[in-house]
């Protein structure tokens, strides 16, 4: 009879190891060496004289805002049928209708959901900098090449490209997967909004892409902010944000992350950084100026692009809120059928809530967003 | 079927049962030959190999027939197929990966011991001096084999009448970059080797399920139940935290190769993962087979 049972151990080990080797790699992952404490303010000039011109690595951004996840595909463009009638009516066409605008507000919203992972290329060396993007897609990939002067965009799940110059950047090219953004542009961000209105601390170490790094730590003073804690992971040697976290108030786990799941800080190679468009793909090139939107456009009849709404911003700190004035890209946004389903109607208009941010559509055409309370805005909607 | 199974199972227990004869570290091997040769003998095995070569001829007959633009609809590269015929591999693989792959690698492992306990010539097998281990670990290397086999010809047949139907020429990776179409050959001989080892999670699954019964229809059956429930698990975002542990989840993540520069963090995670099922079911199916009463 033992032997029978004998025979069983090896099953029962091979379970323990799995499962002990499950439990034991994240556990010794997260195992930190003793680094020598150090002031926020200390941290802030690691950050602030951080050397780290050159790097590669890969970023793990997770969101959960309490938006629905999109269908797989919407926005990513990996073989929907229903995302490919606004996308290649509105983008290859070349017109700046609603229909690219929808898409781009989904494209948006689909970095926003779920979980995305991107190989980030940085060399700064040379001239105005490189940089390479990769957001990685179930069987299909966007990219963003910038190399100079030139920036790429590039869809492999729709053949598209996009080539623009730099200073067209800024304002034309909403659509780009640099929406998922390094720890370093969100730790700057971040760092300059900690002024009177946030208690810095530093918490315990942490390790990030197998660096040892500070966890600087951000909470708003205002209690009326929907934001509970920004978390900066900078790393010990270089300075470099290695993960940003934002923590809802009251919630403990991080309403969205984007952190270094691997860093290196070698010198890419510079064959990276050129793009050539592979054939049977559709490029669309930008001009400097942002054309304004046409004339015969049927859902803003009223507005013109020209005069560039100027967003009004009221309230200080964690607890300001944005105001956009009624225009093309708002009533863009409202029309689009996927934002009617993400809203909820409310009195006077629409509300897209999330656990870190509200953004209320009032009827009218403004835009109300803010990382306060739902009530809020809508009273800074009717003043 | 049965007729073959018949013809073929008399002339491959005789060629075992002198096996005794021969020194023993050669035994070893004579049991893999043999195992070897009666599976890819089967008429069984090269009707599902000629199934899995008919899928990529299919794709690239309908792409060639059909002259109007499918514009983002249908699996990924379908529409790269009409300006590289290299594709047709693709867009074969993605297609088979979430069924057809599965379905034949669960009916040749789950066909491993229950099979020849179905025929009654599992007995004679283990009355010849051949360990009951060393008959596991040969049964599971026999359907390893026919894995990269299912694979191969997938990508072949494809590469084939992709080359038959269409032009081929430098291939697009997804990054944008284009690459000659040697490096892509060797691409493609990469990603052959990932669906391989992608399968065998399963196919020890299948080991282990085939050693609980004598009928090897059930163990089949079951197999490929087992991989499409672990699918659709994979599919649903409620369970994110399970996700990493589904022998499937890294299944169509082969595109990873595709990109530039190769991704390969997928393929060791998928490496890791695949390993851990090997070991978990391949102990599983030991403490199983090793303890049962083999009857027949």
């Amino acid at each position: 009879m033992s032997t029978v049972w004998k025979r069983w151990i090896p099953a029962a080990v091979a379970g323990v190891v799995v499962a002990g080797a499950a439990v034991a790699v994240p556990l010794s992952a997260g195992a930190t060496a003793g680094l020598p404490g150090k002031s926020p303010q200390e941290v802030l000039a690691l950050v602030a004289g951080s050397s780290v011109t050159a790097f590669s690595g890969t970023v793990e951004q997770t969101s959960d805002l309490g938006l629905p996840t999109l269908p797989s595909g919407t926005g990513s463009g990996s073989g929907s049928a229903s995302h490919s009638g606004g996308a290649t009516s509105g983008g290859t066409s070349g017109s700046e209708g609603s229909a690219g605008t929808a898409a781009a507000a989904s494209s948006a919203l689909d970095l926003l959901t779920g979980t995305h992972t991107a190989r980030v290329y940085v060399d700064g060396t040379t001239g105005s900098g490189n940089l390479r993007v990769q957001v990685l897609d179930q069987l299909a990939e966007r990219d963003v090449i910038k190399q100079g002067d030139t920036l790429w965009l590039y869809d492999s799940g729709k053949q598209t490209a996009v080539h623009a110059t730099t200073s067209a950047t800024a304002d034309a090219v909403p659509t780009g997967p640099e929406q998922t953004a390094t720890p370093q542009q969100l730790a700057a961000k971040f760092l300059d909004a900690a002024s009177s209105t946030t208690d810095v601390s530093v918490g315990g170490d942490v390790t990030v892409a197998g660096r040892s790094a500070y966890d600087l730590v951000l909470t708003p003073q205002s209690g009326s902010t929907l934001v509970g804690a920004v978390s900066i992971a900078v790393d010990s040697a270089t300075g470099l944000p290695l993960r940003v976290e934002v923590t809802a108030a009251g919630a403990s786990d991080p309403a969205f992350s984007s952190s270094f799941t691997s860093l290196d800080l070698s010198t890419p190679p510079a064959d990276l950084f050129s793009f050539t468009p592979p054939a049977g793909t559709t490029v669309t090139e930008k001009t400097v100026e942002k054309p304004s939107a046409p004339s015969g456009d049927a859902t803003a009849p009223a507005h013109s692009a020209s005069d560039a709404a100027k967003p009004i911003v009221t309230g200080t700190g964690w607890s300001s809120i944005v105001e956009l004035p009624a225009g093309s890209d708002s009533s863009a946004l409202t029309s689009s059928p996927l934002l009617a389903q993400l809203t909820t109607p409310v009195s006077g208009g629409h509300l897209l809530s999330t656990t870190l941010l509200n953004v209320f559509v009032a009827d009218d055409g403004r835009v109300f967003a803010g990382s306060v309370s739902a009530e809020a805005l809508e009273a800074a909607a009717a003043q | 079927m049965s007729h073959s199974d018949e013809a073929d199972s008399p002339t491959a227990s005789g060629a075992r049962v002198t096996q005794p004869l021969t020194r023993r570290p050669t035994a070893g091997w004579a049991l893999m030959g043999s195992e070897l040769a009666v599976l890819f003998r089967r008429r069984r095995t090269w009707v599902m190999l000629l199934a899995l070569a008919l899928i990529p001829v299919l794709v690239a007959v309908a792409v060639r027939i059909s002259s109007a633009g499918s514009s983002g609809r249908g699996p990924a590269f379908i529409d790269q197929i009409s300006q590289n015929g290299l594709f047709v591999a693709l867009v074969a693989l993605t297609i088979c990966i979430p069924l057809f792959l599965p379905l034949t690698v669960g009916v040749v492992a789950g066909d491993t011991i229950a099979g020849e306990a179905n025929l009654g010539t599992l007995r004679y097998l283990l009355v010849s001096p051949v360990g009951r281990v060393r008959l596991l670990v040969v049964k599971f290397v026999a359907a390893m084999a026919f894995c990269l086999a299912a694979t191969v010809v997938v990508v072949l047949a494809g590469v084939l009448i992709g080359a038959a139907l269409f032009q081929v020429g430098p291939v697009t990776l997804l990054s944008g970059d284009t690459i000659g179409v040697g490096q892509a050959g060797l691409r493609a001989l990469l990603i052959a080797g990932y669906v391989t080892v992608s399968l065998l999670g399963l196919t020890a699954i299948g080991l282990f399920v085939s050693t609980l019964t004598d009928i090897p229809v059930g163990a089949m059956a079951a197999t490929v139940v087992i991989s499409i429930v672990s699918q659709v698990l994979d599919s649903l975002p409620q369970l994110d935290a399970l996700h990493p542990w589904l022998f499937s989840h890294y299944w169509l993540d082969f595109a990873d190769l595709l990109r530039q520069p190769i991704e390969w963090s997928s393929f060791g995670s998928n490496a890791l993962l695949q390993l851990g099922y090997v070991a978990v079911f391949g102990a599983l199916a030991y403490g199983r087979f090793a303890s049962k009463d083999v009857l027949s």
